[in-house]
């Protein structure tokens, strides 16, 4: 039955022992040539002994190392095999193997693994369809968790911290959600400040699409805003300056400059920059795949200058607010690893609160296949999801001149409260001044504060 | 009962103690806790008096309830001391226990968990009760399940006594829709329509802006329950339904509130009339804003998950299945709804068509074929995920193809799906009008194929003797179709781009058509925007 023509040497079993390990492109003789596949048992087996994440890993490390050695076969083995172990309406463990699978197979469509296929594919996108979002609907999607309130709960007390005594307050809301955390915003300044305060909203209109992708344009947003802002006895003026994080939204920063300069002598408001889940989508590449050179912060790159505009603006405060996780390697298997291993948390979330086959759950998965393929399959530019761990961005921070501020115990507790009302499963921990969002114990996102040094 | 008990309080205890079986435990001495007064932590629970007696019952002693059992009519009882009192009332010989004048040694009462701190002699608890409430509470099922937020207890007292609390803080808003966290609410309350029309009536009614309390007003919450198409429209401003410029609102901030007021009145009322006017029920979304999507959704309520159906409330359609009877009725019938089952083929081809009009994304899909494909994906999409297994095996064997062209490709090739099913699937979706002539070949043709490729795109490998067997998984055997040259081959995969795209990314694309499902009446009313 194993008919082989030729016997290769087996490539090593663990490569997890190297994980960032370039591949060189291999001998081109071997591409059309199929051979054993040294992890593959007993063939009778039951294919259920595959279920398992750590081998599902191995799996796909296989798999993109294969398609990253141009060996179509031996890829088009372990998709196959892939697809059999990984239903995407299986366990959680299964629809996440689903979604890298996906995204795999996107990748060989696209890289010389299949160049046959390319021709025919460049026409048509093969990219995942993901729901636009109503924006009530969008409002009950960020309600169904605190990956994203976890954020929003942190990041307005300490604004509204900040901001105490301003008259004026200019919230520049670089927020992956659309301005859902304003309304909570919005009302504790209602609740909390003495006098009936401006508040300006500045955000910057997404010149592309990333999910959760919303059915509304940001005037009609804005409309209900100022509409709901006006019901809580506040003024809201609403702004939206288009600009893209590809640039680093230099046209928001440029807009902003120019206000500074306007308004410099009229009566002093505090500026609150809030990026929830945003700064990642600012393109940076690191300089090198190897480990061992220890991460450089250029200050060429277009995340430290971004935050070096920021800086020059004087904030009041910055909240940032990130997944923590690192999507930024160029070696593909590093990436795949540590998306495989950060991004079994949302599945494994969904299992929680949603039922099998609802269109939420559909919803919710479809994003993060998105993020999925979009780490995986793409390259460049078009790799937008490069999230950057804490601690990174914890130095860019004190790199660029700002200084960390602790959230207090009232803001912890709030927090702490807030992530009662949710499931149990989640946690709260504190690293450094930072607070650190958590799902059974694994770090999930992260919240900081900053002033200008 | 209780007050029977408490009237007896020693004696009852005494019976209560002797009624169950005690464990060898049972008249051990506790170790003197000397430990103990060093941990100066308040309230930790379980600090016996020393000289009490341990008692340690099993858990089905514990989880026991009414025990005790009347043999008339079988009433039962948890202690033996009520079933004699309960006795007196059939006329039945009854005896209650006297006490016997000793003072009665203190019992306290350890957990049977041996994992549990309450195990520790020294950590007993006090009283029967006690126990057998941290014993449920802590290591017991929690089989109390409030409906209405979900939480679960092991006591019944505790699930009584959450429910007697739960719900008094929820928060309503108009359009009627339930929130038992304040974030929540406000999140929501802020971007729904009801606030909206809300303060565009308040403003037409001439009315100050209120301050604070919009937030729980009810006065609109009648007309805002009824369908649509009942409201009574106000006079309106404008006959016209075109959008409003959105952009004049924003910045009306800064202009007079007059200005502002009378944009949303304008708004508000062009929403209103395009609602009232609107003799389809399956096009209540109303033109103005697009934030009133989500009423255009409700026409798929009954295959719907929770969003349709949390916030059905605003603009329950006429012909919506699930009248809202309840927040929590609305949940669990959501939670067991098939939507595959429920859905019709009349609202199929609706919004089938409407996808076929109105998408405007590039496809290499013939249409007639995205038509099929959209029934079929709505047919099969949650109940057939073998579809994405066959799709890849396809798109497998056309890599295979690619590269090595060994019969690799047979193995996927005859991918194993039942042909019957898909056969079946087929004529399903031939129910409706767009089944047309290609698609039916395919049926004829392509029994074992799903996906939807003409026949002459088929790519079998080249009929090789033997079978690679790579993974020795059994899949060889059978006979490739035609002798697929290099120019079939690569026929087959320019017809094969939609085999390929649905195949990487079908649940998605099943995503995408449920989309269209809710989106529909919002593309229908929106054209200009696509």
């Amino acid at each position: 039955m194993m008919q082989f023509t030729e016997t290769l040497p087996a490539p090593p079993l663990h490569l997890s022992s190297k994980p960032c390990q370039n591949f060189s492109p291999m001998n081109p003789n071997q591409i059309h040539r199929t051979r054993p596949w040294p992890g593959f048992p007993a063939p009778n087996k039951a294919l259920g002994t595959f279920g398992d994440a750590n081998c599902m890993e191995q799996l796909l490390v296989r798999c993109a190392n294969a398609i990253e050695s141009n060996d179509a076969t031996l890829s088009q083995q372990i998709l196959w095999v892939l697809n059999n172990i990984a239903p995407s309406d299986g366990d959680s463990n299964q629809r996440l193997t689903c979604g890298f699978l996906r995204a795999l197979i996107a990748r060989a469509a696209k890289t010389g693994t299949c160049k046959m296929l390319t021709a025919a594919l460049s026409n048509s996108n093969i990219t995942i369809q993901t729901h636009k979002f109503s924006i009530i609907e969008l409002a009950s999607f960020v309600d169904l968790t605190p990956w994203h309130r976890f954020g929003f709960t942190a990041a307005n007390a300490a604004i509204l911290e900040a901001v105490e005594g301003y008259s004026t307050v200019h919230i520049i809301d670089l927020s992956l959600t659309h301005c859902m955390q304003i309304p909570t915003l919005i009302d504790a300044m209602a609740g909390k400040l003495e006098g009936p305060p401006v508040v300006k909203l500045t955000i910057a209109g997404a010149t592309e699409d990333v999910p959760p992708m919303l059915d509304l344009s940001y005037e009609e947003l804005g409309i209900k805003l100022v509409n709901f802002a006006r019901s809580r006895n506040i003024i809201l003026e609403f702004n939206v300056i288009p600009s893209s994080s590809s640039d680093g939204f230099s046209s928001l920063i440029e807009h902003l400059k120019l206000q500074n300069l306007v308004h410099r002598n009229e009566t002093p408001e505090a500026l609150v920059i809030n990026c929830h889940m945003m700064l990642h989508y600012i393109p940076e590449e690191t300089p090198t795949t190897t480990t061992t050179t220890p991460f450089s912060f250029e200050d060429a790159t277009p995340r430290a200058l971004f935050l070096k505009q920021i800086r020059s603006l004087n904030p009041t405060l910055v909240v940032l607010a990130d997944e923590d996780a690192d999507f930024t390697s160029n070696d593909l298997v590093c990436r795949l690893r540590s998306a495989f291993n950060y991004l079994w948390i949302p599945y494994d979330i969904v299992d929680t609160f949603l039922p099998k086959g609802s269109n939420q759950r559909q919803w919710y998965e479809a994003d993060i296949g998105w993020k999925i393929e979009n780490v995986i399959a793409h390259e460049g530019l078009h790799r937008v999801e490069r999230l950057e761990p804490r601690a990174r961005w914890v130095q860019r921070m004190r790199n660029t001149g700002f200084r960390g501020v602790a959230f207090g115990e009232d803001i912890v507790a709030e927090v702490k409260g807030m992530l009662d009302e949710h499931a149990a499963g989640w946690g709260l921990k504190k690293e450094e001044d930072d607070l650190v969002l958590t799902w059974k114990g694994h770090n999930v996102v992260f919240a900081t504060a900053w002033v200008p040094t | 009962m209780v007050d029977c008990e408490n009237s007896s309080a020693m004696a009852v205890s005494a019976t209560s103690v002797e009624g169950t079986e005690c464990s060898s435990a049972g008249n051990e001495t506790v170790p003197h806790p000397e430990v103990q007064p060093m941990k100066k932590k308040r309230n930790l629970p379980g600090m016996p008096d020393p000289d009490a007696e341990v008692i340690a019952l099993s858990p089905t002693t514990l989880l026991a309830t009414n025990r005790f059992v009347c043999e008339i009519c079988n009433k039962g009882f948890q202690r033996d001391q009520n079933l004699q009192l309960h006795r007196r009332g059939h006329n039945l010989p009854w005896k209650l226990k006297q006490r016997d004048g000793k003072e009665i040694r203190k019992r306290v009462y350890v957990c049977p968990e041996k994992t549990c701190i309450h195990h520790d002699p020294s950590r007993a608890l006090g009283d029967l009760t006690g126990i057998k409430k941290h014993f449920s509470r802590k290591h017991g099922e929690k089989k109390w399940k409030c409906e209405r937020c979900s939480k679960k207890y092991a006591v019944q007292s505790d699930w009584k006594a959450h429910m007697k609390t739960c719900g008094t803080k929820e928060y309503r808003c108009d359009c009627g829709t339930l929130f038992s966290r304040r974030d929540s609410f406000i999140t929501h309350r802020a971007f729904c329509d009801a606030l909206a029309q809300e303060s565009a009536r308040s403003q037409t009614q001439s009315l100050p802006i209120s301050n604070s309390n919009h937030l729980q007003e009810t006065e609109i919450v009648e007309a805002a329950v009824l369908p649509p198409s009942c409201s009574p429209p106000p006079p309106p401003l404008t006959p016209s339904t075109g959008v409003l410029s959105p952009v004049q609102s924003v910045h009306s901030s800064e202009l007079p509130d007059k200005t502002m007021e009378m944009l949303e009145h304008r708004k508000a009322a062009a929403m209103e009339v395009d609602a009232a006017e609107d003799a389809l029920p399956t096009a209540a979304t109303t033109t103005a804003s697009g934030g009133s999507t989500s009423s255009g959704n409700q026409n798929t309520t009954n295959s719907t998950g929770v969003f349709a159906s949390i916030f059905a409330s605003s603009s329950v359609l006429p012909s919506s299945q699930s009248s809202p009877a309840s927040y929590s009725n609305l949940l669990c019938g959501v939670a067991g709804t098939d939507r595959n089952t429920t859905v019709e083929p009349m609202s199929l081809s609706l919004s089938s068509s409407l996808y076929h009009s109105t998408t405007a994304a590039p496809s290499l899909f013939p249409t007639t074929d995205q038509n099929l494909h959209q029934h079929h994906r709505q047919y099969v999409q949650t109940q057939q995920p073998a579809l994405s297994a066959t799709a890849l095996l396809q798109k497998a064997a056309q890599m295979g193809a690619t590269s090595s062209n060994t019969s690799f490709l047979h193995a996927l090739g005859l991918a194993p799906t039942p042909p019957s099913s898909s056969t079946d699937r087929y004529q399903e979706a031939s129910i409706d009008q767009w089944s047309n002539i290609q698609s039916k070949q395919e049926i004829n043709d392509n029994p074992g194929l799903r996906l939807g490729v003409p026949s002459d795109y088929l790519l079998m490998g080249p009929p090789a003797p033997t079978t690679l067997d790579f993974l020795g998984l059994g899949m060889g055997g059978g006979s490739g179709g035609s002798s697929g040259g290099y120019s079939a081959f690569l026929s087959s995969i320019g017809g094969s781009g939609l085999n390929v795209s649905a195949a990487a990314g079908v649940p998605f694309r099943g995503v995408n058509s449920v989309q269209n499902e809710d989106w529909d009446n919002s593309d229908d009313k929106k054209p200009a925007l696509l």
